[in-house]
């Protein structure tokens, strides 16, 4: 057993390109390689959108600050937005043309696999690990991205406390599986939540965990699924909110004119091993998830 | 009882010993040789032949001697002598140092608990990098093992705050001794990565293997002065279905992390993760692995967040009051809470 030398580790951890210089610039370079990075949010955030972005990002080379290798895009709720996904090949075709060079279609060096409960998942990354070890099989995942991680667990355990060990005990251990993985392999792993509502029943539901005292989305105080137990299992947390604000008031109908609304998202560190807590607007569109400067 | 001017050492070692007060053989002979050197000022090295010249006599008198009724063992006035040259790790936060009595104590097994992202691994990285603070900056001088079992530790992070370390000795250099050292080298932060030993364990059986490895590293090591494991905890929350397995084996690598930090000197510290626990009709937070794992570590720090600031919260100790301080995570590292401390971005 020898300890690494800290200096000749592969030069620095290698980071993933969301594809939006103003979202790198907030995480810090993308997402990590060797860890895992959690996206919560409640629906309609962008997660699914994000993480379907990541899955060609991280095909792009070195030099353009992905992990020139294929993804991995595993879904635990169906169906799968084939139409976003073929939405975004099309934008992809003329933002990053590189991907596309020499006929080469980006959409196959993507893996899919529907996954429908913490056991399959574990035989999924057994086998995963199995064929990265063996070269013959040229498989080269660099991203693995789960979406989501809660839907694993929604329906087969109870609120008894022998179910809640027996659930804590597996997102141990699909932590160290995931983990293992990206460290052996210089793999990046996405994972994302959802919320609930945080209900005020003085239990340790509300427990302050990160740089936010309290997440809100939507006007409504929520925290990220699976409890505290599964909070210890990532590296970092990124939550995405989502707030009505007012854009400006039009000209017109009646005294009090009428309102533009628009939806304001934002981006938020809630904890990271290498990053402060950070904020940064981001926008959805047709062509994909990215930054706006404020 | 044997003087010391009787014992079979040279002159100059005799004078050093009487100097520093010790007249009897037994008054010194149960120090270990690092804090024996530290007090005469000589080398590690010299102080450990001191002590085996000194044993070596003693032992043949063994059946007269009525002081060492079993081999090592230590009058408490000893013990107390040698805590009161017991070396700390500074953290780098001036209150939380305070509460500390000086920072992590060496010799001792501290563990430190709070929920994710409180800063339990900056405060682990900031212990790596302040170990190796030089003597004459008022540190020890040694260096880290660095236990990563979670995978949170970073190179960027930790280089940026041995950067900040090394920019703070060399404005410590330029306040208080003007001149004297105006050509010494700045302490590069790559060198401060050189002497971080980074193990990286993905299951609790290679866990236990590297614990039960550290004495033999260590002793290849002696200048090891703090072994830091981020976190103890995290492989042993999974594929454990029988409980009191589990805490034998933990129980087992206390007591080998307890005996590291005796017979090396070195501090060891403990990172552990939160978890919820049902008591008395109602949910709490607790620190994990349960109850008989508490006894394990000499020491306990709890970090906790108070309002918007982070606070510790000393939870145990034998000799330190219990007491709380804020403290805040900033680019440059741990540092002092509060509006005075400048807040500045990472990257």
């Amino acid at each position: 057993m020898n300890p690494q030398n800290l200096l000749i580790r592969p030069p620095q951890t290698q980071f993933c390109t969301l594809g939006c210089p103003i979202l790198d610039k907030a995480l810090g370079g993308g997402i990590p390689t060797n860890s895992i990075t959690e996206l919560v949010s409640e629906s309609g955030c962008g997660k699914t959108q994000l993480s379907l972005q990541l899955l060609f990002t991280s095909q792009l080379p070195t030099t353009h600050n992905g992990l020139n290798g294929s993804s991995l895009y595993l879904y635990t709720e169906f169906p799968f937005p084939y139409r976003r996904f073929t939405q975004l090949v099309k934008s992809f075709q003329s933002t990053h043309p590189i991907l596309f060079e020499s006929a080469r279609d980006p959409q196959d060096y993507i893996y899919m696999r529907e996954v429908h409960d913490a056991h399959q998942l574990f035989d999924i990354l057994s086998h995963l690990s199995f064929c990265l070890e063996n070269k013959a099989t040229k498989l080269d995942v660099k991203m693995i991205v789960i979406d989501s991680i809660a839907a694993l667990f929604r329906s087969e355990f109870e609120n008894s406390a022998r179910d809640l060990k027996k659930r804590c005990d597996l997102f141990f251990r699909i932590s160290a599986c995931l983990k293992g993985i990206a460290k052996r392999f210089g793999v990046a792993v996405v994972v994302t939540n959802q919320v609930v509502d945080l209900m005020d029943d003085g239990g340790t539901s509300g427990v302050r965990v990160g740089n936010i005292e309290w997440l809100w989305s939507s006007g409504r105080r929520v925290c990220p699924a699976l409890g505290l137990s599964w909070a210890n299992c990532v590296n970092t947390r990124l939550f995405l909110s989502m707030c009505e604000v007012v854009e400006g008031v039009g000209e017109g109908l009646g005294d009090d004119g009428f309102v533009r609304r628009g939806k304001r998202r934002e981006l938020h560190v809630v904890f990271a091993p290498h990053l402060p807590y950070s904020c940064c607007d981001y926008v959805i569109r047709k062509e994909g998830v990215s930054g706006v400067e404020r | 009882m044997e003087v010391v001017t009787s014992a079979a050492l040279s002159a100059s070692q005799k004078g050093k010993l009487i100097a520093a007060g010790y007249t009897s053989i037994a008054s010194f002979s149960s120090i270990p040789p690092f804090n024996l050197a530290l007090e005469l000022k000589i080398s590690e090295t010299e102080a450990l032949e001191i002590l085996k010249s000194v044993s070596n006599g003693s032992m043949l008198e063994a059946t007269s001697s009525s002081h060492t009724i079993v081999n090592g063992a230590q009058s408490a006035w000893d013990m107390l002598q040698e805590e009161e040259v017991l070396v700390r790790i500074t953290t780098s936060c001036a209150d939380l140092d305070h509460i500390l009595g000086g920072g992590i104590s060496c010799k001792e097994v501290t563990e430190i608990g709070g929920v994710p992202g409180i800063g339990k691994t900056q405060l682990g990285i900031q212990l790596a990098v302040n170990v190796q603070i030089p003597y004459d900056y008022g540190g020890l001088g040694g260096k880290a093992i660095y236990i990563d079992t979670e995978g949170s530790f970073m190179v960027e992070r930790a280089l940026q705050i041995a950067e900040a370390c090394s920019d703070d000795m060399a404005e410590y250099s330029r306040m208080y001794r003007k001149g004297s050292h105006a050509s010494e080298v700045k302490r590069q932060p790559k060198d401060f990565l050189e002497n971080i030993f980074y193990f990286r364990v993905c299951t609790y059986t290679e866990q236990i293997a590297l614990i039960n490895y550290l004495e033999k590293f260590i002793t290849e090591h002696k200048d090891v002065k703090v072994v830091i494991v981020d976190s103890i905890t995290f492989h042993f929350r999974q594929d454990f279905d029988d409980m009191a397995s589990r805490t034998r084996v933990l129980g087992g690598m206390a007591l080998k992390l307890m005996k590291l930090a005796r017979k090396f000197g070195v501090a060891v510290v403990l990172l552990n993760q939160v978890t919820t626990k049902y008591s008395d009709g109602s949910f709490h937070l607790a620190l994990a692995l349960g109850d008989s794992w508490s006894h394990s570590s000499t020491n306990r720090i709890i970090l906790h967040w108070n309002g918007n600031e982070r606070y510790a919260y000393i939870d145990k100790s034998p000799s330190l009051r219990s007491a709380s301080a804020p403290y805040s995570v900033t680019a440059n590292g741990i540092r002092n809470s509060g509006s005075n401390t400048k807040r500045t971005k990472i990257m």
